[in-house]
């Protein structure tokens, strides 16, 4: 996966982000102060315009910590930073590697998993885009296959349904929490699923 | 520099680097987490609600095992524990209020690690237990330290809200259930608040009121009040003096007139550029309807009471100083009697009403049965020679009555009375009676006149003659089946007229008197 490659599946998240804005903004009204697909849609947005500034020969981990700055300015709410970190946190472990092969990979997703955690002071199980995210960079970790990161990553995301939000603007629902997916986990889905493809 | 001097160097720049790069993690962290911290105490809500939130984040945020907030109530000095988290040391033994050195004491005995929430003095306190052998995160706690002031803003918000809320759901409870109707307007003289006593008496749902012009709404001038110019709505906001009474009438949503009588005012505290009046108005119809009973009782008793005067005056006057024969005195002699008899009469029932209206009326109930009733009756028509007249059903078998033999014989002799005066000479009386499991329903049928359809009810009421009547020469004071009414009513039981059931001309008069307890039909 090469800087060109990068840039592709930044774009593909937009995409795809954009494709499933309301259903976020619906998830989150639930939840949250409902804007989690509109900040994303337009955290996502910018990025493009980002991207032409940077050359092409731009480094893999230099466009993903770039992008990370991006977000963790421009998305509003807690996933701008929270993404934003993730995506720097990634993008050191990238370092300045002109390409990048599964095993880099799956340490960028432990990476950003670990850095999310830190940021956030959350856990698995606290009903966050970590309970999408830890499991997908742990089956990567081991030497899965893509398709097989996705699958833990989308079982990670429908664990959350039955729990009680223990973070973030959800824990003021208590008990009424559960039952819902959390549209954090539900978009960390949709990003590493435009990965995969 | 050499190979190895320059290593260091390099070593070391890349030691600093990546301290520098941890401290911006760690603070960027910090200020992740405070914005986090920021967003829950924006978020609003009952303070016991934000306070559980609060508590639960911040133990999360320090690392701690458990979190005790404890806040000043508004207006006094002592503190109350708000929320804890589980596990959390007591430090009030009997969940009373502590003071700030009992706060401090509870602290240091339970070692906790106690943050003043607000300036001196606090607010509230965070009271924090770190794990077993563990200590707080240092980062944390320098989070919490720095929304201290904003922690204490958001409680103190959040009370003030809940008291505010408390307070606008008492005066909207009081509004709501006050039977006066309460409309205010604003500047424009637009509908911004009505009230379901005001709703009822206009017959609009208030959602259909509000942001509508009063003079539509209320139809003041349309109702004959006052012209839209006038309405005291308007002059309250314009003057700002309040007026303490004055009388107005309203036309409902049906074109039904309600006279409306209250006090207007603007509001007293306002914020600046809001103008709000308020009427407070009550239906003052019934009382105009008394007053109106009044006078016509008054003006009908003035008249019922000076007519057989004057006859009287004017047949002495001239038996006193005409010399009559023998036959036209007697003649004048027997008009007197008549018009003192009438006076009487008169004077009785007046007296009768002032007796009924004594609250409660004395009743000497006892059994007694309604044949004996009906028979005491007919005693009494023998000597007009009218207990001819009167034909019962058979009421032999009937079970006995617990009332008052004297009143009740009044309401027989005054209904029976009326229907021997409103029928065709020799003309049948009927009187019937069924029993029910605890009443005696009485029918009184005669041939007369009949009770037009329009009085029926208005007949029951003091002073009132049916028209068709009052057109004919049978004179009568208008009160006999008030009274009886009254009288019926002290029993319990009621009283109502209609057409008789067999299509005869005539009317019906019906009443229900109480069984004896035990007696059954």
């Amino acid at each position: 996966m090469r800087g060109a490659d990068v840039r592709a599946y930044l774009r593909r998240c937009a995409a795809e982000i954009e494709r499933h804005r309301v259903y976020l903004t619906r998830l989150d009204a639930v939840l949250g102060d409902g804007d989690h697909g509109d900040n994303m849609a337009i955290g996502l947005q910018a990025i493009g315009e980002l991207l032409e500034a940077y050359p092409l020969e731009t480094s893999p981990g230099e466009l993903l910590r770039a992008v990370g700055h991006r977000l963790a300015t421009t998305v509003g709410g807690a996933s701008g930073p929270l993404y934003g970190t993730a995506l720097i946190e990634a993008g050191l472990v990238a370092g300045t590697a002109p390409s990048l092969d599964w095993p880099l990979i799956a340490r960028m997703l432990d990476a950003a998993a670990r850095g999310l955690a830190r940021r956030g002071r959350c856990v698995v199980g606290d009903k966050t885009i970590l309970d999408t995210l830890k499991p997908a960079a742990d089956a990567a970790v081991a030497g899965d296959t893509p398709g097989r990161m996705l699958m833990a990553a989308w079982r990670g995301m429908r664990s959350t349904r039955p729990l009680v939000a223990r973070r973030g603007l959800a824990l003021r629902l208590g008990a009424r929490s559960a039952g819902h997916l959390d549209p954090g986990a539900v978009s960390c889905f949709i990003l590493l699923s435009a990965m995969a493809r | 520099m050499n190979d190895v001097a320059l290593h260091d160097r390099i070593a070391s720049l890349e030691q600093e680097v990546r301290r520098a790069f941890e401290d911006a993690q760690r603070e960027a962290d910090a200020m992740f987490a405070q914005y986090q911290l920021s967003q829950l105490l924006a978020s609003g809500g009952r303070p016991a609600d934000l306070a559980n939130v609060v508590v639960a984040e911040i133990v999360r945020v320090c690392g701690a095992a458990a979190c005790t907030l404890l806040l000043r109530e508004p207006g006094a000095t002592l503190f109350r524990q708000t929320a804890a988290t589980s596990g959390a040391p007591t430090l009030a033994a009997d969940d009373g209020p502590l003071s700030q050195d009992e706060v401090s004491r509870s602290a240091t005995t339970t070692e906790a690690i106690l943050l003043p929430l607000g300036e001196e003095p606090p607010e509230g306190f965070l009271a924090l237990w770190p794990a077993a052998g563990s200590r707080l995160d240092p980062d944390g706690v320098r989070v919490v330290q720095l929304s201290r002031h904003e922690l204490a803003v958001a409680f103190r918000s959040a009370q003030l809200r809940e008291t505010l809320d408390r307070e606008r759901q008492e005066l909207t409870a009081i509004v709501n259930g006050a039977t006066d109707a309460i409309i205010q307007v604003d500047e424009d003289c637009r509908i911004v608040r009505i009230n379901p006593a005001a709703s009822q008496l206009l017959g609009q749902f208030s959602d259909a009121s509000i942001g509508r012009r009063c003079s539509d709404v209320l139809r003041c001038a349309e109702a004959g009040a006052h012209a839209e110019d006038a309405c005291p709505l308007a002059e309250v906001i314009q003057s700002g003096r309040p007026i303490a009474y004055r009388e107005a009438a309203v036309l409902d949503a049906s074109g039904v007139v309600t006279c409306v009588a209250g006090g207007y005012s603007r509001a007293a505290s306002e914020p600046v550029g809001r103008v709000r009046a308020t009427a407070i108005l009550r239906d003052i119809s019934a009382v105009r309807a008394l007053e109106q009973l009044r006078e016509g009782f008054v003006a009908t008793i003035s008249h019922e009471l000076r007519t057989p005067l004057a006859l009287i005056r004017g047949y002495t006057d001239t038996l006193l100083h005409l010399q009559l024969g023998p036959g036209e005195e007697r003649h004048y002699l027997d008009r007197i009697d008549q018009a003192t008899q009438r006076l009487t009469t008169l004077v009785t029932e007046i007296l009768d009403i002032a007796h009924l209206q004594a609250d409660p009326l004395i009743l000497e109930r006892r059994p007694v049965s309604f044949a004996a009733l009906v028979a005491r009756l007919r005693g009494d028509l023998v000597a007009t020679s009218q207990d001819a007249r009167v034909a019962t059903t058979q009421l032999e078998d009937l079970p006995l009555l617990e009332v008052d033999p004297v009143r009740i014989g009044q309401v027989l002799e005054n209904v029976v009375g009326n229907a021997l005066k409103y029928a065709p000479p020799d003309s049948p009386i009927t009187i019937g009676a069924i029993a029910s499991a605890e009443w005696l329903t009485v029918t009184i049928d005669d041939e007369g006149l009949g009770i037009p359809e329009s009085d029926r009810a208005l007949v029951l009421e003091p002073f009132h003659r049916a028209h068709n009547v009052r057109e004919s020469n049978i004179q009568g004071t208008g009160l006999g089946l008030y009274i009886c009414r009254r009288l019926l009513e002290a029993h319990g039981g009621k009283l109502w007229v209609g057409d008789r059931p067999d299509a005869l001309s005539g009317t019906r008069v019906s009443f229900t008197l109480p069984l004896l307890k035990g007696e059954t039909a």
